[in-house]
């Protein structure tokens, strides 16, 4: 491959209208790396802890999220990886292995805070109060609960873009034309505030992944924000105009404007429309007029071969592009050979002797 | 500051809706005078909790059933401009057809999927004359049927329980009997009112935390005349 796309990250989250007038904090928590949000690669991940009484956490939970999350990604898919080129085998690690990874590594961290700060009368009896004695059973059972959180996160490196999603929330791709795109389906389980959280037994099942190699046209701009955000909006086309719209800024008035107005858009949002904390990341390349300006990259001219990516909606990981032209780079992805496991890391070495994937740890077995 | 991006904001719709006993017997013992007056005297309260949470927008409407069912308060009105429309009583109990009616309301579209809870009330003195399983189901099929905050008030000792709590279907949260108009005013104005607050600001939770409800029901404001506690002051 020649010339790399340079990308950049930026996000911001603000506290919902409601959580002010209640006085809950902002539950919801942001992170990306390299901090200096230039890559590739990077990865930004967003976090929604849930609001629920029981999940009394949740802001603890969701910072974990974030962290374990980005932490596990260069952890298996960049560190990890003997091969870099060898897409079948990153592509294969990231579906079998990095779910479980995940949670695992989310709950791991859970309980060393929970270690160190274990739930304190009052916490347990203003639970009490408000979800009587069962709700307190239920936290005891499964501590997680008090830490649940939803999941999103995206990587970008220069062959592919993984997206992950667990939990409400949306991810949007924008092309360069301005079309809005989702790369992962929309779960219709999560109305009703209800939502598959990293708290949940086997969380990982309804893990959502999405692989993308690049040599098609890439997304000019990656959006992943939590569900205050597009329930804010009267209906999807609304939310969707989000996209097209920081595109243009970005276009017209810079990556500065959006910085500087990211937090009073999403303030106008939540007040005006769900009242929920709203936390929104954007991953956008920095070939983008108006976007140099403010980044210390040094821009490359790039090749149009260069700027394939495969298409979000289309085409899914798994297939060949139907007409892929000529001229441009083949996807390193090979076959991987049946029986070869995927490259391990560091925590995957743990089961190599069996090659089976950890089992989903009880709270009781981890606390042993 | 640069245009915000996106489109329309809005609030986010929680749908109230009575569905309401209107068979010959409600006109029994001034029943269904004694409805009328409590919807009436709990809007007022309905419109201050709603004015409490400005993220939330309630909208109420209105199903009669007796012979068949129809929609009483058709448009899904803003609780600022609600305004009841007295019930009149006469003919059989189709709760049924009331029940499909509501489960048509109740897909998406015409809901969004970024409603709140809708807030069902069913209110009834005696027992279904129609096939009522088929519309429960049909109302139970919706993914807003089942998550909808259901509530059941059965008028009299008539009122068929075992019914009422298939529509709640919440093993935790039973009927409210309501035996003489004050008991009535009570439960009406508290599912107008604590409810309305639970369902309009649910927060967001697990969902094998809550395999049934998804919003807390609030405790039930106790009666000394409800229940199985017959009292001088019991009518129906």
């Amino acid at each position: 491959m020649g010339n790399t796309l340079q990308w950049r990250t930026i996000g911001e989250s603000v506290r919902g209208a409601s959580h002010i007038r209640v006085g809950m904090p902002n539950q919801d928590a942001i992170r990306w790396w390299p901090e200096s949000g230039l890559g590739p690669p990077l990865v930004l991940a967003v976090s929604d802890g849930h609001g629920s009484a029981k999940s009394f956490r949740s802001d603890i939970g969701s910072q974990l999220a974030v962290e374990k999350t980005v932490w596990v990604i260069i952890q298996d898919l960049l560190e990890g990886q003997p091969d870099p080129s060898n897409l079948s085998a990153i592509k294969r690690t990231a579906e079998e292995r990095l779910p479980q990874e995940l949670v695992w590594r989310w709950q791991e961290a859970v309980k060393a805070h929970l270690d160190e700060h274990p739930f304190s009368d009052e916490e347990l009896k203003s639970l009490e109060e408000s979800k009587g004695a069962q709700g307190r059973l239920a936290v005891e059972r499964n501590p997680y609960l008090a830490y649940g959180a939803t999941i999103l996160s995206v990587l970008v490196t220069e062959t592919f873009i993984l997206y992950i999603q667990l939990g409400d929330g949306d991810i949007l791709t924008v092309s360069e034309d301005g079309k809005v795109s989702r790369p992962l389906e929309r779960d219709a389980r999560l109305i009703a505030n209800e939502t598959t959280s990293l708290c949940m037994k086997e969380a990982w099942h309804d893990i959502q992944l999405r692989f993308q190699t690049l040599y098609g046209i890439p997304p000019a701009l990656i959006l992943l924000s939590t569900d205050g955000y597009a329930n804010s909006f009267v209906n999807e086309t609304a939310f969707r105009k989000v996209g097209s719209d920081i595109l243009n800024v970005l276009k017209t008035d810079g990556l500065q404007t959006v910085k500087d107005n990211l937090p009073a858009w999403l303030n106008e949002a939540s007040e005006a429309g769900s009242g929920d904390d709203i936390t929104l990341g954007l991953v956008f390349q920095t070939q983008i007029p108006g976007t140099e300006k403010s980044s210390p990259h040094q821009e490359e001219e790039s090749t149009p071969e260069d700027e394939r990516v495969e298409d979000s909606e289309e085409i899914s990981a798994d297939e060949q592009p139907a007409e892929a032209p000529e001229q441009e780079p083949q996807p390193a992805e090979s076959e991987p050979t049946p029986g070869t496991p995927p490259p391990l890391s560091l925590r995957n070495l743990q089961h190599k002797e069996t090659g089976a994937p950890e089992p989903m740890k009880t709270w009781e077995e981890s606390s042993s | 500051m640069s245009k915000r991006p996106g489109g329309q904001l809005a609030t986010r719709p929680l749908h109230f809706i009575w569905i309401a006993d209107c068979s010959g017997s409600m006109q029994t013992d001034g029943k269904i005078q004694a409805l009328n007056m409590a919807i009436r005297e709990a809007i007022p309260h309905m419109q201050k909790v709603a004015s409490e949470n400005p993220n939330a927008q309630v909208l109420v409407r209105a199903v009669k059933f007796s012979t068949g069912a129809q929609w009483h308060i058709s448009q899904p009105t803003a609780v600022e401009d609600f305004k009841w429309v007295d019930l009149q009583a006469d003919g059989v109990t189709d709760m049924g057809q009331a029940l499909s009616l509501v489960a048509e309301q109740l897909k998406i579209p015409p809901m969004t999927d970024r409603a709140l809870p809708p807030v069902l009330v069913l209110i009834s003195d005696g027992q279904p004359t129609d096939s009522y399983e088929r519309g429960l189901t049909e109302m139970l099929d919706q993914p807003w049927g089942k998550k909808a905050v259901r509530i059941a008030i059965a008028i009299g000792e008539d009122a068929d329980h075992d019914v009422l709590q298939k529509f709640i279907a919440h093993p935790e949260i039973k009927p409210l009997q309501a035996n003489n108009p004050e008991s009535l005013v009570k439960y009406i104005k508290w599912v107008s009112t604590a409810v309305l607050k639970s369902a309009s600001s649910p927060a967001s939770q697990a969902a094998a935390d809550t395999p049934i409800a998804n919003v807390p029901v609030p405790t039930v404001p106790t009666a000394a005349d409800d229940d199985n506690d017959i009292t001088a002051n019991d009518v129906w």
